[in-house]
């Protein structure tokens, strides 16, 4: 897809380093956070905060040398329930059992869903404004915000997709409008029941992209993608972000057999473990992958957010990202340049 | 033929009000340190207890204990054995919850019992609760095996364990036990192996009666094959089957049949009428004693304690003007 960024004027190197969306909220934060919760903080304080973050963040993606620059998420609590709180016919849950002890809000859908104002679009104006890099729109997606979702209003599961699709894409088509040229769609739960993906997951994707001049990115993670493989292929985006280190499954085996005809956003480090990888095993990640894609298919990306890794944690996993790719980049043969021309 | 309405397992041990938070503090409490596991037992007993009551209240039949001391439907077993170790999380099945696998490293062994004392307790409340175990296939499937040695011997070793479990039970009073296996539905090529798991299930259970429930996926495709198994209830899951009532209509149901037409997984409270319709169309093909009317899975991990109640309450209600239909 190096035409479309081109035509887009993005001028990307080969192999591209990005991240998949959140960073981690300093102590400080979640601390206003919480006071803002109990009506101890205005709105307009708490903001001045996520401001501070989120351009710290841009600062860092700069200085370490990412490519293409997330806003971090610093200002969501849950990807679902950030929409859910900006759309129309959203309420919130009682506390519902995650896992262990952890209890969560889960939306419900009450009413129809509506779409009133840009929801994102300030905030990528504010984190772009700070940098000449591309910073990535960041969307969750129609068929996680159902899935993830109560649903008191919709007759099924794919009126309830197809409704908030036409929704998100106001939001996707705001995005554009205001300049962003990378729009990526988070989907965690597209795998969730395989056979929705044929019966309306892709068409709700086509809903939420279509007329929209824009480098689609799909994230798509807690593993399990090989269960919509190759199917999810016909998902009309340009670049799956796909979890890979936590997956038991060999994607290299996979694409031999069925060889992938996007551009993939590969994870090399793992965004759950404390531990910050090594280069070279990174860069050996890297030259996996390129045995069975071209290296003008192949972004490089951790496999998850990061927001729960620590500042440090996430400075060192994102340099090593850079520092691999650079030489992989620097060792690439003239054979494979030359393809990529 | 009666009607009765059951639940189907797990329920929500925390809810929303200041008072209902008592397992969620005292489980970060015993997780620190600051408590004992006598002190935390002592506080699941008294959730369990009000969990078991709430359910009565809302006026059902059947109940169960809730489930309030169980991290999850898998490793609440694994941890108990030897030969296996408790991995990382996963999400269990398509839901918004997670559960632990469990990586089996060498040959399973149950190191004691592990539902006899929480049974026993939840029975000295109420006589109407209903025992939940986890299926051997179900616990097999969810695991990693490490060890080798093939999937078969490991559905083996998980029979057993589980067989002796419906033996104890047995033996303190339970009527009827109620077998989860979730996991057939998606894999119906093992149906073999699921099918020798059960019957080793079964071998021990006395006179006591054993319900199978499946849920998670459309049961329509193994339906006939659910009514050969060696057990006396079949609970089935409906929100995923748009064709399961036509099946039953067509085939009938010669076992006591676990009606899951209403959605554990939502919160939207269902209508009378579009309960009462399926059971027009289901209950003259049922030629059993006993027909029971459930949430469609454990509500404890997928609604909030306010909404599940409300959800039981809706239940009885309907199956109330459901009884005059038979």
């Amino acid at each position: 897809m190096r035409e479309k960024l081109e035509r887009l004027s993005l001028k990307l190197p080969l192999l591209p380093t990005t991240t998949v969306g959140s960073f981690p909220k300093p102590p400080y934060l979640i601390d206003a956070r919480r006071k803002f919760a109990d009506k101890k903080l205005t709105a307009e304080e708490l903001k001045k905060l996520e401001e501070r973050v989120t351009r710290e963040w841009i600062e860092l993606q700069e200085k370490i040398g990412l490519d293409v620059l997330v806003d971090g998420e610093i200002y969501r609590g849950d990807m679902v329930t950030y929409f859910a709180n900006n759309l129309d016919g959203f309420k919130i849950s009682g506390l519902v059992r995650s896992y262990g002890n952890r209890y969560y809000r889960k939306p419900i859908i009450t009413g129809e869903v509506k779409w009133q104002r840009p929801i994102t679009v300030d905030w990528w104006r504010f984190a772009q404004a700070f940098t000449s890099k591309p910073v990535k729109g960041m969307v969750t997606g129609p068929y996680t915000m159902m899935d993830w979702s109560f649903n008191e209003y919709y007759p099924n599961r794919r009126e309830a997709c197809l409704t908030l699709a036409k929704a998100l894409h106001e939001e996707v088509k705001a995005l554009a409008k205001a300049g962003a040229k990378i729009i990526q769609i988070d989907e965690p739960a597209i795998s969730a029941r395989p056979e929705e993906l044929s019966e309306f997951a892709i068409e709700a994707m086509q809903v939420v992209t279509k007329g929209v001049d824009a480098y689609f990115i799909n994230h798509i993670c807690y593993g399990a993608f090989e269960f919509i493989y190759p199917e999810m292929l016909k998902l009309p985006v340009d670049n799956f972000d796909l979890e890979m280190s936590n997956s038991e499954f060999d994607l290299v085996e996979l694409f031999r057999e069925h060889p992938f005809t996007k551009d993939l956003s590969f994870g090399v480090v793992d965004a759950h473990s404390h531990v910050v990888e090594n280069t070279e095993t990174v860069e050996q990640r890297i030259r996996r992958a390129l045995e069975v894609l071209k290296p003008e298919q192949l972004w490089i990306d951790p496999d998850c957010g990061f927001k729960t890794r620590t500042k440090d944690e996430t400075i060192g996993k994102l340099q090593v990202i850079v520092s691999a790719t650079k030489k992989v980049r620097e060792r690439l043969s003239p054979a494979e340049l030359k393809e990529v021309k | 033929m009666e009607l009765l309405s059951a639940s189907t397992g797990s329920y929500p041990r925390i809810g929303d009000r200041p008072e209902q938070q008592q397992h969620r503090q005292a489980y970060a409490q015993h997780e620190r340190g600051e408590i004992s596991d006598e002190e935390f037992e002592g506080v699941q007993d008294e959730v369990t207890r009000g969990v078991i009551e709430e359910q009565v209240r809302a006026g059902l039949d059947v109940v169960t204990d809730g489930q309030v001391r169980w991290y999850d439907p898998i490793s609440h077993f694994a941890r108990k054995l030897e030969g296996c170790e408790i991995n990382g999380l996963l999400r269990f099945f398509d839901t918004n919850f997670y559960f632990r696998q469990p990586v089996i490293r060498s040959k399973l062994v149950r190191r004691e019992s592990i539902l006899k004392r929480e049974f026993t307790f939840a029975r000295g409340i109420s006589k109407s609760v209903k025992p939940v175990v986890t299926g051997p296939y179900t616990l097999a499937r969810l695991s990693i095996n490490r060890r080798g040695g093939g999937f078969q011997p490991l559905v083996d070793e998980f029979a057993s364990v589980i067989s002796q479990e419906v033996r104890e039970l047995a033996e303190v009073g339970a009527e009827l036990i109620q077998i989860d296996e979730p996991a057939i539905l998606k894999n119906p090529a093992d149906f073999q192996v699921f099918e020798k798991a059960v019957q080793k299930v079964v071998t021990e259970k006395g006179d006591t009666r054993v319900a199978l429930y499946t849920y998670f996926g459309d049961a329509t495709p193994l339906y006939q094959k659910l009514l050969k198994l060696p057990v006396d209830v079949i609970g089935l899951d409906f929100t995923y089957s748009p064709k399961l009532p036509d099946a039953i209509a067509r085939f009938g149901c010669e076992k006591e049949l676990g009606v899951g037409l209403i959605d554990g997984r939502n919160t939207r409270l269902e209508g009378e009428n579009e309960i009462i319709d399926v059971l027009k169309l289901i209950l003259p093909a049922v030629k059993s004693e006993r027909v029971y009317l459930n949430p469609s899975c454990g509500l404890g991990d997928y609604l909030s304690r306010e909404v599940a109640f409300k959800k039981l309450q809706n239940m009885v209600s309907i199956a109330e003007k459901a009884r005059k239909l038979i």
